[in-house]
């Protein structure tokens, strides 16, 4: 059974045309993260979907009922909906305690007291918030206020549970553990969520499905691997993973493989739009694809090392060819001079 | 909240602001009071106003003081917040407070006050004259009214300038000053040019303001035989013998005339404020810069500035209520008497005054605030037309002075018969009360309300909060403080007004403000300086208790 439908949603702000028909499906239990740019739309859709915005079309159900139709102008208000929503910016709110932030939703549902004690001390206690419930929201870290956001929104077993970048307020650390936290916490509640977020890892690493959104456009929708992996537009290609482009001209066509050539190099790739010969084109292949070689092979380039950055846990080496410019990964530091670059054929996307 | 309640909001405002206004305009065009049978429409009014030679010379002494005091009131206003918020100026942290007290000061006090203090036979130009033998300066004139008008508006811009100087990321100056430039130098290529928005906002205010004066020209333009056009419209009152309405409704109409066009100036300037705003400093802490020797300077400035214009009057009016009587040749210590006071409680309209200031204050004031949060939580994330329509309706009252206002609301209350038994009560004097303070109090309530995260809201309605349950639960807790500082500062208002009671005294809606108006047609000074002390001194111990609670003054 669906959790949530969305079919052909479109909303303008101002005279930006924020969403341009965006239809989605979220399944029970499943956690469908919504990735994208800053101003792809992704916020819109989620507010979209709690009511917090009207859809200018488009329908949305929630496990079958329909909550928003645009065509018989039928909306169902924001708090009538039943969704849990964390927000961006927690919006805990200052004049109440822990305890009674996340109690509200029972109590807003008419719950006896007792209910709501134990209800309320479950949940803090799940989220390891237990010691803190007499507390208010600026006695508290960010990492604190987040699980207070979540306790809020999960106390009231909502049927799917929206996060608005939840990890995004956290120092670098923190969020690192959160990822994995978090996610056990979804899964344990066996509910289903939609996770807006513009950071690829984030999604990669909480979803079990991503949603690509830019400039209000479905990019791609896939399993995290197969968006890493297979990236079917130029889009998706360049915004996951860190990533090489290629400017030049599709030279050569045979099958799926195309020849892509610039100034004074050609390399062979997998073919992946619609291309002629002679076509202008871009390549794209992840920074961690390319590697050196000893010796001259097929689909290599000789390029000379411009710089070397040391980042820690690796080198990025520059090399640069004409108006090439070429980053690389390795393991020790190099010493000047020119180098044979290897391209895998099937790891060179040409769009 | 609701829908309907939102439009009821809306239509309560319309409804108090419109009213008055279009009666006024209703008996412009008639050739006697409303009220007599044989009025009829004619344009007698505008005819006999338009040729009054008085009304000719009250335009152009109105148009003065407004050009002169804006003159006065601009530069020493900026440079006072350059001073307050950018310097190191000794003793900032305690004077910024008293940079506002004459906000709070009844002008009509103040005026006793110069009067009593700086008069022909003030305290200190007869003090001044024992000890050179003249006095060096004249209150009745022109100048002096325009100086003491400038002087007293100073707070208007420093209230404005400095709030834009807060708001300036002090890197602008840091970076003037490494580059070499100095206090001064800062002060006026940088950061004053960086909030000459603010300046024009406040400069259009005070030049607003300088028609709607009223106390000041009252007191001080009189003996010299000065009218300005309010003054002009109160003498017209008492001149004819009998009430001449149509006459005092083309006067007003004449005010509105000039003052409408300049709130809608300042409506236009404030947007283009906003476009400036982007400056946006972090709030972070920074270090103020240097004046050096000129310190010591501009510490004297502000001490002389906060001299005239709250010390020399304040004292002036405390020490004449304490003396039976004063002149050339009296001794100070010889004629000390508390007997102002006791003679005070002998009048029951004097005391009921007393009782009614308080009232309005307190209990009129608190439900003004009830009032302005129910208009400004129907605006408050409404995304309708009805929000611009009560933004425009706010923008009336302000164009209306006071007294113009009491005047619309005495005729209203005349005019309607099921409510003029509420005129004799305390009830008309409220209704006028909160309508010339509306822009004022909405300001108050909308600043509390703009702390307010959008996103606190939406998380109860997710949650399951209807509107108004979110109202209850959300915005008015978060509000809270807010409302109580705008009560305070709503309750100095109130006792402070005085031009608005002026034509709806009577039996019953006497405050002091008022009674000190009609006292001074009659001369009676041991009165009104007593009656001012009590005025003063209710409005410092609220002062004093909103200093104390944090209040900011400078909403």
């Amino acid at each position: 059974m669906l959790d949530l439908v969305a079919e052909k949603i479109e909303k303008q702000l101002g005279s930006a045309q924020v969403l341009c028909g965006v239809s989605f499906e979220l399944h029970q239990q499943e956690i469908l993260a919504l990735l994208g740019p800053s101003g792809s739309g992704k916020t819109t859709l989620l507010r979209s979907v709690a009511g917090l915005e009207r859809p200018d079309a488009g329908k949305i159900e929630l496990r079958g009922k329909v909550v928003f139709d645009a065509a018989s102008g039928f909306e169902v208000p924001a708090e009538q909906r039943g969704l849990g929503l964390v927000f961006q910016s927690y919006a805990i709110w200052p004049h109440r305690t822990v305890f009674e932030n996340v109690a509200y939703g029972l109590r807003l549902r008419h719950k006896a007291e007792t209910e709501i004690r134990q209800r309320v001390g479950e949940v803090l206690e799940r989220l390891g918030l237990g010691p803190l419930k007499d507390r208010y929201a600026h006695q508290l870290s960010g990492g604190q206020q987040q699980r207070v956001a979540l306790a809020r929104a999960l106390v009231y077993n909502p049927p799917v549970l929206l996060l608005d970048e939840p990890l995004s307020n956290l120092d670098a650390k923190l969020r690192e553990d959160a990822r994995a936290w978090l996610r056990e916490i979804i899964k344990q509640t066996e509910t289903s969520a939609l996770y807006v977020t513009h950071d690829q890892t984030e999604a990669l690493a909480i979803a079990d499905r991503i949603l690509v959104l830019d400039a209000g456009r479905i990019q791609q929708e896939g399993a995290p691997e197969q968006i890493y992996a297979h990236p079917v537009t130029q889009f998706t290609a360049d915004f996951m993973g860190s990533n090489n482009r290629f400017e030049g001209k599709v030279t050569e066509i045979s099958g799926a493989r195309a020849r892509l050539a610039g100034e004074d190099w050609s390399l062979w790739g997998e073919l992946r739009a619609e291309k002629n010969a002679g076509a202008a084109a871009t390549g794209v292949i992840r920074v961690e694809r390319l590697r050196l070689s000893d010796s001259e092979g097929p689909n290599q380039l000789r390029m000379k090392l411009k710089s070397v950055l040391y980042l820690g846990e690796r080198w990025e080496y520059l090399f640069y060819l004409g108006d090439l410019r070429i980053r690389l990964w390795g393991e020790q530091r190099l010493p000047e001079g020119e180098y044979w670059i290897s391209v895998p054929e099937k790891s060179l996307w040409i769009f | 909240m609701s829908r309907i309640l939102r439009s009821l909001a809306v239509i309560g405002v319309a409804l108090v602001v419109l009213g008055p206004l279009g009666l006024i305009l209703y008996q412009s065009f008639l050739n006697e009071p409303f009220f007599s049978a044989s009025a009829r429409f004619s344009l007698d009014a505008y005819r006999y106003v338009l040729a009054d030679t008085g009304f000719h010379s009250a335009f152009g002494t109105s148009l003065v003081v407004s050009l002169g005091m804006t003159l006065i009131a601009v530069p020493l206003g900026s440079l006072l917040a350059f001073l307050l918020v950018r310097t190191d100026l000794p003793g900032k942290k305690w004077l910024e407070p008293w940079l506002l007290v004459p906000i709070f000061l009844s002008p009509v006090v103040l005026a006793f006050g110069y009067v009593v203090a700086v008069g022909p036979v003030g305290f200190f130009s007869l003090w001044t004259k024992a000890l050179i033998g003249r006095v060096p300066w004249s209150l009745y004139s022109l100048f002096g009214l325009v100086l003491i008008a400038g002087l007293t508006h100073v707070p208007h811009t420093f209230l404005y300038v400095s709030s834009a100087l807060r708001s300036l990321d002090p890197a602008v100056e840091e970076a003037a000053r490494v580059a070499g430039a100095g206090a001064w130098r800062i002060a006026v290529t940088v950061s004053l040019p960086l909030v000459t928005p603010s300046i024009l906002f406040s400069a259009a205010l005070i030049f607003l303001l300088g028609f709607e004066l009223f106390g000041l020209p009252l007191v001080l333009g009189d003996p010299a035989g000065l009218l300005v056009l309010t003054t002009y419209l109160y003498k017209l009152t008492n001149l004819l013998g009998i009430p001449s309405y149509h006459l005092m409704a083309v006067v007003a109409l004449s005010i509105v005339a000039l003052t409408f066009p300049l709130v809608y100036l300042q409506r236009r300037m404030l947007r283009t404020a906003a476009r400036f705003a982007v400056i946006g400093g972090k709030g972070q802490a920074f270090r103020p810069l240097p004046l050096g020797a000129l310190r010591w300077a501009a510490l004297a400035l502000v001490l002389i500035w906060l001299m005239i214009t709250v010390l020399l009057p304040l004292i002036g009016v405390a020490l004449r209520s304490v003396v039976s009587s004063w002149g050339e040749g009296i001794r100070l210590s010889e004629v000390l008497t508390l007997d102002h006071f006791r003679e005070l409680m002998g009048y029951p309209n004097l005391v009921r005054g007393i009782v009614n200031t308080f009232l309005i204050g307190g209990a009129g004031g608190a439900l003004s605030v009830a009032f302005y949060a129910v208009v400004a939580l129907a605006a408050h994330r409404w995304q309708s037309r009805w929000v611009t329509l009560v933004d425009y309706l706010v923008m009336v009252p302000r164009a209306l002075p006071g007294l113009v206002v009491g005047l619309a609301f005495l005729w209203v209350f005349l005019f309607f018969k099921p409510i003029a038994f509420l005129r004799t009560t305390l009830f008309s004097l409220w209704v006028a009360y909160t309508v010339v303070w509306l822009a004022y109090g909405l300001r108050l309530i909308s600043a509390s309300l703009f702390q307010v995260k959008p996103e606190l809201e939406e998380a109860a309605r997710v949650i399951g909060a209807g509107p108004s349950v979110v109202c209850r639960d959300v915005t008015l807790p978060l509000i809270r403080f807010g409302l109580i500082g705008s009560w305070l500062l709503i309750f100095m208002m109130f006792v402070r007004e005085y031009s608005t009671g002026v034509y709806l005294l009577g039996p019953g809606t006497e405050v002091i403000g008022s009674l000190i108006v009609s006292l001074w047609g009659t001369g009676a000074l041991d009165l009104i300086a007593a009656l001012s002390v009590v005025e003063v001194a209710l409005v410092a111990v609220v002062l004093f208790i909103a200093l104390r609670l944090g209040v900011r003054l400078d909403a």
